[in-house]
């Protein structure tokens, strides 16, 4: 069921009911609902002012799996995230301490993972023969870098200033503000990449380039759009970081790739470009992240609480290779 | 007609299993319970409490061993025990354990941080939720919590570090700082401390620390830490490694190399027996520690003390620590502050190849 997933640039028909019920999409929203039933049964204190009360420090991450969502159906892939957030995190609380106003604070830290975003895509469209992965590999390992070397030996910063950033990590009501302005991020993605040309062209990028590049698509310039805007949005969480840490230190956004690609994959959107929905990777993050405050409260050992996101992943993965292998067999039966 | 006789069946089953379960947990409890009596003895004092500890990161034996301490006096004195392991040593992953108990409206929570500003925010949002908030081990800001529980004050650990390099060289020559991670806080504080006693002392004036490595408290990147030392300065004389993970990983390194080098620092004697030792076998002739099982106890009794309302966490308080050895304890200054507390548990202990037989069996 898992296999037909998300758009390609193969003209489908547009989808009939049947095809949006059996999607890998509603089947994230099931297990989402399961989650949520789940956390409910086995924890009394899993009301929704909890869950939203611990859930801002783990929404900062869906900014970047938005764009990451993007990198992945161009079929590229950028693990230099982590480090931006460090740096773009690290550069803020600098210039936040230096008494800069807290508008340029929250412009520096944006801006300064757009321009780690445009490197990237800079040397990803310039040396096409280099894979992604190495470019960002090399990039990460030099943005944290910087940010070792600006936060000095001592290898933390805080905030001296609190006040400016307390803003967002407000509430109305029981949510917390970073889970509306993830909400309107998330639209807004979800909306470019199913609804616009521009969504199509990366579609059609993650699919065959060639092809695209014949058709006119300007690959490579989409490319570079695509990195720099994965690097703003690093730039973004580590503004929603630094609301909830107040500070950022080496280790500051390490791992942060690997979990958001672990979200964009869980969510049906192939490594191999070109397919999978956005708005599964949305609920595949909200599914970790209310599956993640679920087996806290219970105290669960939190080494097994990743064993258990690393086997669902793994499972989700699966289930479209074992679909495949069952229906050849039925078909061979039927041969037979 | 069957199906009824076989869910009566099971439904017996699962009763009679329920009912087993408890009294299977009662039996072990009751014999923990007397094999504790004939050690310590507990009054009952954290009835209906739930406390919890959080630690820096799973497997972290020092860190475990603290846990331990605290379970055994939370349990003795009949309250409830919340252990939990951050999913690693960051700030980030102690966020989202303390976040979580919150939502378990803990009584109180100890927390050995893994960094002094970044838990701020969701440690004063537990306290708004009336929990008590306590650190051990290694301290926040002190506005962010109640009281600190504190192994040993720092000027004392700075100080015996410094005189065992100061043995260890002779006098003169270089030597390194293997530490943690370079934001822990408390060796941090220690080296500031050795640093700053070296200058102000002329006794120490030829000791001369080329470079304070960082292992970040991983046994593989310590080792490898280590190696570089060591080929970096032909001359060093003695690694000083304030961390247990730091200091086991180069013992090995200096043992297996039969490197000149020497080394001392803070370590775990379980884990450090077999390089403990005055001859050229041998790479630590001698190191310091506290014991950590007490710190976790001190905590326990300080927690209870805090939901108790025996104290409030203000300078000059003071608290029966059951039978501990030191107790009653008292609330001293962090400093100079007017404001902010600490209870400092006792002087560095010194583990030698004399003690150090009896001491592995114990942690």
């Amino acid at each position: 069921m898992a296999g037909k997933s998300g758009r390609t640039i193969s003209a489908e028909p547009r989808g009939t009911v049947k095809k949006l019920l059996f999607s890998w999409e509603s089947a994230m929203v099931l297990v989402f609902l399961g989650v949520i039933l789940l956390g409910n049964v086995i924890s009394p204190y899993y009301t929704l002012k909890n869950v939203f009360r611990e859930m801002p420090k783990y929404l900062s991450e869906i900014f970047i799996m938005l764009a990451m969502g993007y990198i992945l159906v161009l079929g590229d892939i950028d693990i230099s995230v982590g480090s931006i957030v460090c740096l773009s995190a690290t550069l803020a609380c600098i210039a936040d301490n230096a008494g800069l106003p807290f508008v340029l604070v929250v412009l520096i830290c944006i801006l300064t993972g757009l321009a780690c975003g445009c490197l990237n895509g800079f040397i990803a469209s310039h040396f096409t023969e280099l894979p992604t992965m190495i470019i960002t590999l090399g990039t990460q390992i030099i943005f944290r870098g910087i940010a070792e070397v600006s936060l000095g030996p001592g290898g933390s910063i805080s905030l001296q200033n609190k006040d400016a950033i307390k803003l967002l990590s407000r509430k109305i009501g029981i949510i917390p503000v970073s889970f509306f302005v993830v909400l309107v991020f998330a639209l807004i993605f979800i909306v470019v990449l199913g609804r616009t040309t521009f969504g199509r062209k990366l579609y059609a990028i993650g699919s065959n380039s060639t092809a695209a590049k014949y058709a006119g698509i300007d690959v490579q310039k989409i490319r570079w759009i695509v990195f720099t805007v994965a690097g703003t949005m690093a730039g973004v969480c580590a503004l929603f970081f630094l609301a909830s840490t107040y500070g950022a230190s080496t280790t500051t956004g390490q791992g942060f790739e690997m979990e958001v690609i672990a979200m964009c994959v869980f969510g049906g959107i192939a490594t191999t470009g070109g397919k999978g929905k956005l708005i599964g990777g949305f609920f595949a993050a909200f599914i970790i992240v209310c599956l993640r405050i679920a087996l806290g409260q219970i105290n669960m050992n939190t080494q097994l609480i990743l064993v258990i996101i690393g086997a669902m992943l793994i499972v989700s993965v699966l289930i479209p290779a074992i679909g495949n292998a069952l229906r050849l067999a039925r078909k061979k039966a039927e041969k037979a | 007609m069957r199906r009824k006789t076989v869910s009566l069946l099971l439904a017996a089953a699962m009763m009679t299993s329920f009912a087993a379960a408890p009294v299977f947990a009662e039996e072990i409890e009751t014999e923990e319970a007397t094999q504790e009596e004939a050690e310590h003895v507990y009054t009952n004092a954290a009835d209906g409490m739930t406390l919890a500890i959080v630690t820096k990161a799973a497997g972290n034996p020092y860190n475990e061993k603290e846990a331990e301490g605290f379970t055994e006096v939370v349990e003795g004195e009949g309250g409830t025990v919340v252990v939990q392991h951050p999913e690693s040593a960051t700030a980030d992953a102690q966020i989202a354990v303390i976040n979580s108990l919150i939502s378990q409206g803990v009584d109180a929570i100890a927390v050995a941080a893994n960094d002094t500003n970044a838990l701020s925010a969701v440690l004063q949002e537990a306290m708004d939720e009336g929990i008590k908030i306590l650190t051990l081990d290694s301290d926040v800001a002190p506005e962010d919590r109640a009281t600190f529980c504190n192994q040993a004050g720092v000027q004392e650990v700075g100080q015996s570090l410094i005189d065992a390099v100061y043995d260890l060289t002779g006098g003169e020559g270089q030597y390194a700082i293997l530490s943690a991670t370079s934001q822990a806080t408390n060796q941090n504080a220690w080296i500031e401390a050795m640093k700053a006693i070296s200058e102000e002392d002329e006794k120490y004036a030829s000791l001369d620390l080329v470079e304070v490595a960082y292992g970040d408290d991983e046994y593989q990147k310590s080792t490898d830490q280590t190696e570089a030392l060591l080929q970096k300065y032909p001359d060093l004389k003695v690694i000083c490694a304030p961390t247990t993970v730091g200091i086991a990983a180069a013992a090995k390194v200096l043992q297996d190399q039969k490197s000149e080098v020497v080394l001392t620092g803070l370590g775990l004697p379980s884990e450090m027996a077999e390089y403990i030792g005055d001859d050229e076998e041998h790479s630590c002739p001698y190191m310091f520690l506290w014991n950590p099982i007490d710190l976790g106890r001190l905590a326990a009794y300080t927690a209870i003390a805090l939901v108790n309302e025996t104290i409030t966490g203000a300078i000059d308080d003071e608290f029966e620590a059951g039978d501990m050895e030191s107790s009653p304890y008292t609330l001293t200054a962090v400093g100079d502050s007017e404001e902010f507390s600490e209870i400092i548990l006792g002087p560095p202990f010194k583990f030698d190849p004399e003690n150090i037989e009896e001491w592995k069996e114990v942690y």
